[in-house]
């Protein structure tokens, strides 16, 4: 009776809390202003019957389109591309070498420059699965120099330096008051990409996306291929640039290698710097700058116009880093998204009503089994010979010195990095040469330095542990879920302290549910109390939830009060190994109770 | 010699640091304990010169070290030595010995080579392995070079973290002996160590750290007991 | 046909070697900074157009003070964008804007000659008259390049394993907290990184000018291909460089020869992207060292 009414007492805070509680970003209501700029922008120089204005929006539109999916590319994915314009310029090109000079239908046309973008993008996508950072930036780079030369040379296919015209008449024609179908079609795309950017940073692909793009190691950890992650970024953004291409051809009429050269891309690059790096707003705002001020507003400098494309990025990333959109939420940030400090994240209350009410005991089934594990940095030796069994449900503690070889220990069973000799099984199945992605369908794990996403709320810091799933979640993980979504949407997790944050990737594993977890010392930096509930959560994990853990931990007390089974680790090598009991008496233990004890 | 008041430093939003206060005299040895996570690397660090503190200060001889870059700190005669033997992998020992020289107060060759026949005499096997990469070295031997080369900076104060990070324990005695030889010679020195009842018997004094708070410091012979007391008090708290 | 090859062997290694120029000055910086400057291939420009306007058709004593004169100007400026570039990366978590930054500065540099200079590519003469190899004329700058390259790879194993400045360089690049806890000036020692970088790119445009195409739109391209160089080669291995800059070259010339001189900068970017798929190390490069 009593949890019933703090439970519901705690609901009815959070329900408050929320109803003050600021956005934790503003990617929502920044998309729908920017969706409304694409509207008064779209249609209003028709309403308003300035054609130069028409024809100069259209081409605006398709750029703002073309850079909302270079600031995916840029930041959900991690990818600096300078080679977008080429993307937009095979797209535009392959449609207008079928309609224009070989009289297909558009709609045929269209289509094939879409799948010749596509085709592009993989030039960009495949390196990417084995290279990141620089590397591509100066595979974009060399592609976008490359285009217009190719462009030229085979002149037989694309006409060469004369280029190819263009007409699409009923595209132009008047559908209604004035608007024509391009109107309608380069006013709804821009608008459709920024949806669709919003849409995949909601989805468990653009929440995987970023988590690979700021922590690869994490990442794989979580399941995730971080290359799989940029070559389907890469496909993406190719996709969405293609199709820009493809309206490029009738806004224009027209298509010749120059208009495609290296200097397009840097628009692309350039606006998404200036706008700001991220946010939904910033490729609209940055075209307008980027694009419109030269071209447009000094028109009769346009010979300055590359000079201030590059003074106008330096200066940003000089000045305002986070470019014009990105200053301005994070001036609102400031003001508004906190955390709730020292006592933001607790977890206690939310184990209760988890299903399984029935006792599990550990088995004799091993679990995890290292034999003769070998790992060595040059010559120094981190791991020594070590054997080591893991029962199923039992939870192992793994103690010794800093430096003794248990974190090495734990990255070589979460597959981070390679025995030099040995081998070892998870779940009788050999995963010594698995990558780490691989072996996470089986584990989970915590680290030392906790991997906390400061650009997710804590909840969704929390949900990449569901993301991580490979099977539908039970109905009490469902609930939990649904309980610390409420709690912590709009809360930020930059403000957690470490052992919070240590807790919050416990709490992670547990929402993954794998059948092994492992904890780095997941202890370190909480109170009396916290750890009281720590153990609390470990002993539920697999008395309850039936599943094996191992434990590197410091705090003996805390080790001995849950642990099943002990392995002391000194220098890289096993010197003991056995029930607490025993282990209390064991020489090998004896001397850090007295000297590391309380250390 | 080495003044901290009041200091708060951490990474980002997050204190890790709460109002550390410590003082260490020439001559001296004052070990810090305390579990993984308490903040002993963060202090250190923070008095280095790698985190800026959010809030108190740093003294060297009276002057603020607060807000300088680390190289400066080193230069203005603090010398932090990392964890984990850190040395540079792809040079020779003696070309490691010889970076020490940057924070070295004056620039002179024969006072060098004489640091560096020194460190040769307390440590023979580096003078053996002078000419082999660091990198060929055993983590016993690289902690060795990493103190080696803070030597030969000559500091006014050395700060040592976790000396015995990744060795086997009985290497621990002799870098002990060492720092307690180079303290003797005049020098200011602070171990974070996680072996507190092997290095205690070197240390003057010893503070422990606890979720970023001094919970308490004492004499070095009185760590024990008092560690004991503190563990009781714990226990019936609990 | 033999001498056809021969050609082709001699120019794509006497081209490869201003390839492996730019990726030797690449490794500079990259070893103190993790920075690659995206306008080497400005600089490398820059001094071609010291060469056109200091010393074209000029005697051999005031050609050799010239080159050191542009050598010292752009070595200057190299430090100054250094600077430049390391600023925001003091402060902020994110250690990449300098992509951002040194491409915007190679946008503005070849902006600059554009507006100032216009589009035409400038001719130098040379100072070494041409010779020839096995009845092949070859122009004089051809063996600068080569000689400049084998001087520069000697004088950077000399002063990166030799001098105190080099070997402190070095150990940054080894090991960042440990070389600042040593108390070695970082930031110093990354601007003298980034002013040998400039001095070694910049003396090179000079060297090269006569055979180079000095106009405000091939810097991007001679940076790209001295970054296929360094990719070949492996990033921070100048020993690498030594292979990877004219095997670039040679096959270059070669497509040059079979297929059509616009399609010389497809085939560096084939080579790059076959590269990075199969041995994204390069030939020589090393796996990275122990991270604590």
């Amino acid at each position: 009776m009593n949890t019933v009414n703090t439970m519901t007492a705690r609901a009815g805070m959070a329900v408050e809390e929320r109803a003050v509680k600021p956005r934790f970003n503003s990617d929502l209501p920044q998309l729908w202003i920017g969706i409304a700029l694409i509207a008064i922008t779209g249609l209003g120089p028709t309403l308003i019957g300035n054609t130069y204005w028409v024809h100069t929006f259209q081409l605006v539109n398709i750029y703002i389109a073309a850079s909302v999916f270079q600031n995916f590319l840029f930041v959900d994915a991690g990818q600096k591309s300078f080679g977008q314009g080429v993307l937009l310029g095979i797209g535009a090109y392959v449609t207008a070498i079928a309609f224009g000079l070989h009289g297909m239908s558009f709609g045929v046309s269209a289509l094939l420059g879409l799948g010749a973008a596509i085709l592009g993008g993989l030039l960009f996508a495949l390196p990417a699965l084995r290279v990141q950072y620089f590397h591509l930036g100066f595979v974009t780079l060399s592609a976008a120099i490359v285009f217009p030369q190719l462009l030229m040379s085979l002149d037989k296919w694309t006409n060469g330096i004369n280029g190819i015209s263009i007409k699409l008449d009923w595209i132009h024609g008047d559908l209604f008051l004035g608007f024509s179908p391009l109107t309608l079609l380069v006013t709804l795309w821009p608008m459709a990409t920024l949806a669709t950017h919003y849409g995949l940073r909601r989805s468990r692909l653009g929440r995987q996306m970023r988590v690979a793009a700021v922590s690869p190691e994490a990442a794989r950890t979580l399941g995730i291929k971080p290359g799989m992650m940029r070559f389907t970024a890469f496909i993406i953004a190719a996709i969405g640039t293609g199709i820009c291409g493809i309206l490029y051809l009738p806004a224009t009429g027209y298509v010749s290698p120059q208009g495609f050269n290296v200097e397009l891309s840097f628009v692309f690059f350039f606006a998404v710097v200036v706008g700001g790096r991220g946010q939904m707003l910033g490729p609209v705002i940055g075209i307008w700058i980027v694009f419109i001020l030269p071209n447009i507003a000094l028109a009769q400098f346009v010979e300055y116009r590359l000079l201030m494309y590059g003074v106008l990025t330096l200066a940003a990333i000089m000045l305002f880093p986070d470019g014009i959109v990105g200053s301005i939420e994070r001036w609102r940030v400031k003001r508004g998204v906190t955390g709730r400090g020292e006592q933001a994240f607790r977890v206690d209350s939310f184990l209760e009503g988890l299903e399984g009410t029935q006792e599990h005991k550990p088995s004799d089934d091993v679990v995890v089994e290292v034999k003769g594990g070998t790992k060595r940095f040059g010559a120094v030796v981190a791991v020594d010979k070590v054997d080591l069994k893991v029962r199923n449900g039992e939870i192992h503690g793994l103690i010794g010195a800093n430096g003794s070889g248990k974190t090495s220990l734990l990255n070589v069973l979460s597959g981070l990095s390679r025995l030099n000799e040995g081998s070892f099984m998870i779940n009788r199945r050999d995963c010594t040469r698995l990558p780490a992605d691989r072996i996470a369908t089986m584990l989970g794990r915590t680290f030392q330095t906790p991997r906390i996403f400061p650009q997710f709320s804590l909840w969704e810091n929390l949900k990449l542990g569901m993301d991580a799933r490979t099977e539908a979640p039970s109905a009490g993980i469902l609930r939990l879920a649904g309980e610390l979504e409420a709690e912590f949407e709009n809360d930020s997790a930059e403000l957690l302290s470490h052992g919070q944050r240590r807790l919050v990737e416990v709490m992670r594993a547990v929402l993954k549910e794998a059948d092994v977890v492992l904890f780095d010392e997941p202890a370190a930096g909480l109170s009396s109390s916290e750890r009281e509930n720590f153990a609390k959560l470990i002993r539920f994990l697999s008395r309850r939830m039936n599943k094996t853990i191992i434990l590197v931990e410091h705090d003996l007390d805390l080790v001995w009060g849950i642990a099943d089974r002990i392995t002391v680790m000194e220098q890289g090598r096993v010197v003991a190994s056995g029930d607490p009991a025993s282990m209390a008496t064991d020489p090998a233990v004896q001397h850090m109770f007295i000297g590391g004890r309380r250390a | 010699m080495l003044e901290v008041r009041n200091l708060y430093a951490g990474y980002g939003a997050v204190p890790v640091i709460e109002g550390v206060s410590l003082d260490v005299k020439p001559g001296e040895i004052l070990l810090i304990g305390g579990e993984n996570g308490a903040g002993k690397s963060t202090l250190m660090r923070a008095i280095a010169g790698f985190n800026k503190p959010t809030a108190g200060e740093v003294l060297l001889d009276g002057k603020p070290l607060q807000g300088m870059a680390p190289e400066q700190v080193a230069k203005s005669g603090l010398r932090l030595v990392l964890d984990g033997h850190r040395v540079f992998p792809e040079l020779s020992v003696y070309d490691n010995l010889r970076m020490g020289v940057a924070a070295r107060p004056s620039d002179d060759r024969a006072g060098f080579a004489q640091s560096v026949e020194e460190i040769y005499s307390v440590f023979p096997i580096l003078k053996e392995k002078q000419k082999l990469y660091a990198r060929d070295l055993s983590g016993g031997q690289q902690q060795m070079l990493a103190l080696g080369q803070a030597f030969i900076a000559q500091p006014m104060v050395l700060l040592c973290d976790e000396p015995s990070m990744g060795l086997a324990q009985a290497l621990l005695p002799s870098i002990l002996a060492f720092l307690r030889k180079w303290a003797e010679s005049g020098t200011a020195v602070v171990v974070v160590e996680q072996h507190l009842s092997v290095t205690a018997p070197y240390a003057n004094r010893a503070m422990i750290i606890e979720r970023g708070q001094v919970k308490f410091s004492c004499p070095a012979s009185e760590l024990d007991a008092r560690l004991a007391s503190s563990a009781r008090q714990t226990a019936a708290a609990g | 046909m033999l001498s056809e090859v021969f050609i082709i062997v001699v120019r794509g290694i006497a081209i490869g070697s201003i390839f492996a120029l730019i990726a030797m000055s690449f490794n500079v910086t990259f070893g103190a900074t993790r920075i690659l400057n995206f306008a080497q291939g400005n600089l490398l420009i820059m001094g071609g157009f010291f060469a056109f306007f200091l010393a074209n058709g000029v005697g051999l004593g005031w050609w050799v003070l010239m080159l050191l004169v542009a050598g010292g100007l752009i070595a200057l400026f190299s430090a100054f964008q250094g600077w430049i570039t390391l600023i925001p990366l003091r402060s902020s978590v994110e250690q990449d804007s300098w992509i951002i930054s040194t491409v915007a500065v190679s946008v503005i540099l070849g902006a600059l000659m554009l507006i100032t200079q216009g589009p035409f590519a400038y001719s130098v003469q040379g100072v070494v008259p041409p010779f020839r190899i096995l009845g092949v004329r070859t122009p004089g700058a051809y063996a600068l390049a080569i000689g400049a390259l084998i001087f520069w790879y000697i004088a950077l194993r000399l002063f990166m394993t030799r001098t105190f400045v080099g070997l402190a360089i070095s150990a940054l690049s080894q090991d960042f907290d440990a070389a600042r806890a040593a108390g070695l000036p970082v930031r110093r020692l990354q601007l003298v990184s980034f002013a040998i970088s400039g001095l070694l790119v910049g003396t090179a445009g000079f060297l090269v000018a006569p055979v180079i195409s000095i106009s405000p739109d091939a810097a991007l391209r001679y940076v790209l291909n001295g970054f296929v160089a360094v990719v070949v080669g492996g990033l921070g291995s100048n020993l690498g460089t030594l292979i990877g800059g004219p095997l670039v070259g040679v096959v270059m010339m070669l497509t040059a020869y079979q297929i059509g001189g616009a399609y010389q900068d497809m085939a560096s970017l084939l080579i790059l992207v076959t590269i990075l798929m199969i041995r994204p190390q390069g030939l020589f490069g090393r796996t990275s060292a122990r991270q604590v």
